[in-house]
């Protein structure tokens, strides 16, 4: 009795489970070429994203300044001491590409664009996009590794949240406007949570043993934006026309 | 009908072996034959089914091979994957063989480019100076682009200095106070398997290949088609089709076959776009021989 009455039960259940999560789904990756959508019941980040409050000066979860290898925090120091003489010391206004996470919180909104295989990030600042393949591992990090201003990203999903790591970024990126260094043995973590349909609860965990002395995390807050349209964003430094 | 079945299941893969040995004699099939003729249209010369099958494909076959190691996706209307755009191909001839149809300034302009590149000028444009590249130039850049879909929205993610184009399936025109940029606002449809998509309110900064400008009053309308190749990889057709009463005495169309490139899948980085930093790298405000730094 036992026997055949369980996987009855566990049918019913997951049929009951697969009704539920396609009617919530029903319609969401219509958009989707047939092929490219993603299982039934993934959450749904596409969209038009911004920071309510775009942060600046990067703190830890229970807003203390991160926890600086002597080393590092002398180069902060150095860094708000630069930024204070000449604003032009921030690399982000010299154009270069910002570096994750701090793409994250540029003070412009973003896109999120999923199929079953990647995610696309589009951010107006700067016109500049992530394409994180939820398929692929990361890279070995080996001196035949270029540095990259946006590393190397990998993704995959936790449950109901969007992880992903990122690894093999270049050492001339800050984390925040505020001059937060890093080394290239940065790692980042990204989580992106929906809560409710039109909020994402983020998690950045920063692991860089050069720069840091323990990892640490900090959290942000993505709300929709519908009916904006991203406009064209230019940085180009001393251009001639 | 068994039979039927069965002769088609066993004759067709044998047909294309045997096509693909033959390609450049074999009859061309009846909608080939239609594509033909809508390629030959307004051609004084028109192409023979030899000349069309050759042209086709980017690349000869042993590289077309390498190029596609897995297909793309069946759905004609997905676009998904590594497109890249040959190299050599940054200009406005037209399919007909025929140069755009100028208007005499444009044609002066144009000219004068040439020549000063021809004695050693360097041309400084948008593109060169890390500014968006406009369209159609582009679309004649030899990078890959990846194409995404987003609900009333396609977008295409371009290597080259991370250009990035979002055409609006959602809106039939552009919004009001839409404001001039480099790459414009585009607006799209699906006209059967075909992505149509017409863009407006450019500014007037990016050349349109190397040498020839363009004005605000610029439209260009791209049509947008995977399509097989006799041998049977799979291009991504693009018929553009460039207005600009002001540079050109009536529209005209150029065509671009993007391959199919699986092979930078195995890319490492952002799944086969490979990071394009313009601003550390590829900055180029050269000046020109007589000490005067050429725009356009």
């Amino acid at each position: 009795m036992k026997s055949v009455f369980r996987p009855v039960l566990l049918a019913v259940a997951v049929a009951i489970f697969s009704a539920s999560a396609g009617a919530a789904d029903a319609g969401v990756w219509d958009h989707l070429p047939v092929a490219q959508r993603p299982q039934p019941g993934t959450p749904n980040l596409n969209g038009k994203w911004a920071m309510p409050a775009p942060i600046r000066v990067l703190k830890t979860s229970d807003g203390k300044e991160p926890p600086l290898l002597p080393a590092a925090k002398a180069k902060y120091r150095a860094n708000q001491a630069a930024l204070r003489a000449n604003p032009k010391s921030d690399p982000v206004a010299n154009c270069w590409i910002q570096g994750v996470p701090r793409i994250t919180y540029a003070p412009y909104p973003m896109l999120i664009a999923q199929d079953k295989d990647r995610v696309n990030l589009v951010y107006e600042t700067n016109h500049t996009f992530r394409i994180v393949s939820l398929r692929k591992p990361l890279p070995i990090v080996d001196d035949s590794l270029d540095a990259l201003w946006l590393g190397y990203s990998a993704g995959h999903w936790d449950g109901s949240t969007l992880v992903i790591e990122t690894i093999g970024q270049n050492d001339r990126t800050w984390l925040d406007y505020a001059g937060l260094p890093h080394s290239e043995k940065l790692k980042v973590q990204e989580r992106y949570t929906l809560d409710g349909p039109d909020r994402i609860k983020g998690e950045i965990t920063i692991n860089d043993p050069e720069t840091f002395s323990k990892p640490w995390s900090t959290q942000f807050t993505l709300v929709r934006q519908p009916g904006y349209d991203l406009q064209e964003s230019v940085c180009v430094r001393d251009h001639k026309m | 009908m068994r039979r039927l079945l069965f002769s088609l299941v066993v004759a067709l893969p044998l047909l294309t072996a045997v096509s693909a040995q033959e390609a450049a004699v074999r009859k061309l099939t009846p909608a080939e034959q239609a594509q033909l003729d809508i390629d030959n249209k307004g051609r004084s010369t028109p192409l023979t089914a030899e000349q069309w099958i050759a042209r086709q494909s980017g690349g000869n076959q042993a590289q077309r091979k390498s190029w596609e190691p897995t297909p793309p996706p069946l759905e004609p209307r997905d676009f998904t994957g590594l497109w890249q755009v040959p190299g050599g191909s940054i200009n406005l001839i037209q399919e007909t063989g025929e140069a755009a149809p100028f208007t005499p300034e444009e044609a002066k302009r144009t000219q004068q480019l040439i020549d000063a590149e021809n004695n050693g000028a360097v041309l400084t444009d948008a593109a060169s100076q890390c500014f968006p590249h406009g369209v159609p130039r582009l679309s004649f850049a030899p990078y890959p682009v990846r194409f995404a879909y987003l609900p009333g929205k396609v977008l295409m993610l371009h290597e080259v200095a991370h250009n990035l184009r979002i055409i609006h399936l959602d809106r039939k025109e552009p919004p009001k106070d839409t404001p001039q940029s480099f790459l414009g606002y585009s607006v799209g449809h699906w006209d059967g398997n075909v992505l149509v998509v017409e863009t407006s309110h450019f500014n007037d900064k990016t050349p349109l290949d190397f040498h020839s400008s363009h004005g605000t009053k610029l439209k260009v309308t791209e049509r947008f088609e995977k399509r097989k190749t006799p041998q049977g990889y799979t291009d991504l057709v693009v018929r553009i089709t460039i207005e600009d009463p002001d540079h050109f005495t009536r529209p005209f169309t150029v065509i671009r076959r993007w391959p199919f490139r699986s092979d930078m899948a195995a890319t490492q980085g952002a799944d086969g776009i490979t990071e394009y930093s313009c601003e550390e790298n590829n900055r180029n405000v050269e000046m020109s021989s007589d000490g005067k730094v050429i725009i356009k």
